[in-house]
């Protein structure tokens, strides 16, 4: 089993009023990445609120295909996940837009790059030489697993992993909680893990 | 698209730049990888935080792939009537 980032404590810092007025400020600039709107986004994804209304969202969408495969179960999650960031990321917005169209992209783009990059790399200083194509490679790399995020600049795309990230794990949360309560024959309410986590 | 990638911004001047972004922003993402947040703190490299942030997402996209397939056979087995979709819903409002 995984373990839950056991030193967070969501819930309590938001109030219902904090969290609109947060709403508001963060629907503004798509592109804008300020440290303090992306911690309060990464913030969010931890409250029990959030929790709470994504695995509603899921179960209803569940219920309502009991046939469902495993690529269904999962394409459904990450819809909800991205609706869930009401826009206001990147990696959301691609999600939205449809994760296959995406996958064909990728494999155009992979062949355009490679001669790319080698022609662009030459024209920088002999001291960072070695120190930027190291991270660069992990940086694209990086990019790659986050949707919509391969040709994005440094800063953007770090703020983009940071926040995925926090919206992956609360995914993660849900899902384990929401098959725990059905493994249990949904009788009796896991404890703590839906009210708690 | 080119003028926000990164290739189209190499020159020195930006690169001083970009290497104080990347220290500060990396150390940002370290505190949000468990492997890097216990103990170690200071000593990581950003190629390193980078290679771990990869691997975590890497795992969370495994775990959410497991865990929709267990989602799917719970539903193939357990069929989630309104009574329990309401129990769900009111433990989780």
């Amino acid at each position: 089993m995984a373990s839950f980032l056991p030193d967070l404590e969501p819930g309590p810092e938001m109030s219902p009023e904090f969290e609109r007025k947060k709403r508001r400020k963060t629907e503004g600039n798509p592109s804008s990445f300020h440290p303090t709107q992306g911690n309060r986004r990464i913030k969010q994804w931890r409250t029990q609120r959030e929790q709470r209304i994504y695995s509603s969202n899921l179960i209803e969408s569940l219920r309502r295909s009991p046939t469902a495969t495993g690529n269904y179960v999962r394409d459904m999650a990450y819809r909800f996940l991205a609706v869930s960031a009401k826009g206001t990321t990147r990696w959301s917005r691609a999600i939205l837009l449809g994760r296959l169209a995406a996958g064909a992209k990728m494999r155009k783009h992979k062949r355009a790059k490679v001669g790319a990059n080698r022609k662009l790399r030459k024209p920088v200083s002999n001291i960072q030489k070695r120190k930027l194509p190291a991270v660069e490679r992990k940086l694209k790399t990086l990019g790659r697993l986050v949707p919509g995020c391969r040709k994005l600049p440094l800063a953007n795309l770090l703020e983009e992993a940071s926040d995925y990230i926090a919206a992956l794990e609360m995914q993660v949360r849900s899902m384990t909680a929401i098959s725990e309560f059905l493994a249990s024959g949904g009788a009796q309410p896991p404890a703590g893990r839906l009210v708690n986590s | 698209m080119s003028s926000r990638g990164l290739r189209s911004r190499q020159s020195s001047g930006v690169s001083r730049i970009r290497d104080d972004q990347i220290t500060d922003l990396v150390s940002k993402l370290q505190l949000l990888i468990p492997q890097l947040r216990r103990g170690r703190s200071h000593k990581v490299s950003a190629s390193k935080v980078l290679q771990e942030t990869r691997n975590y997402i890497r795992s969370l996209h495994r775990e959410v792939e497991d865990l929709s397939h267990r989602l799917s056979e719970l539903l193939a087995s357990t069929d989630i009537d309104n009574d329990q979709a309401a129990i769900i819903r009111s433990l989780l409002m």
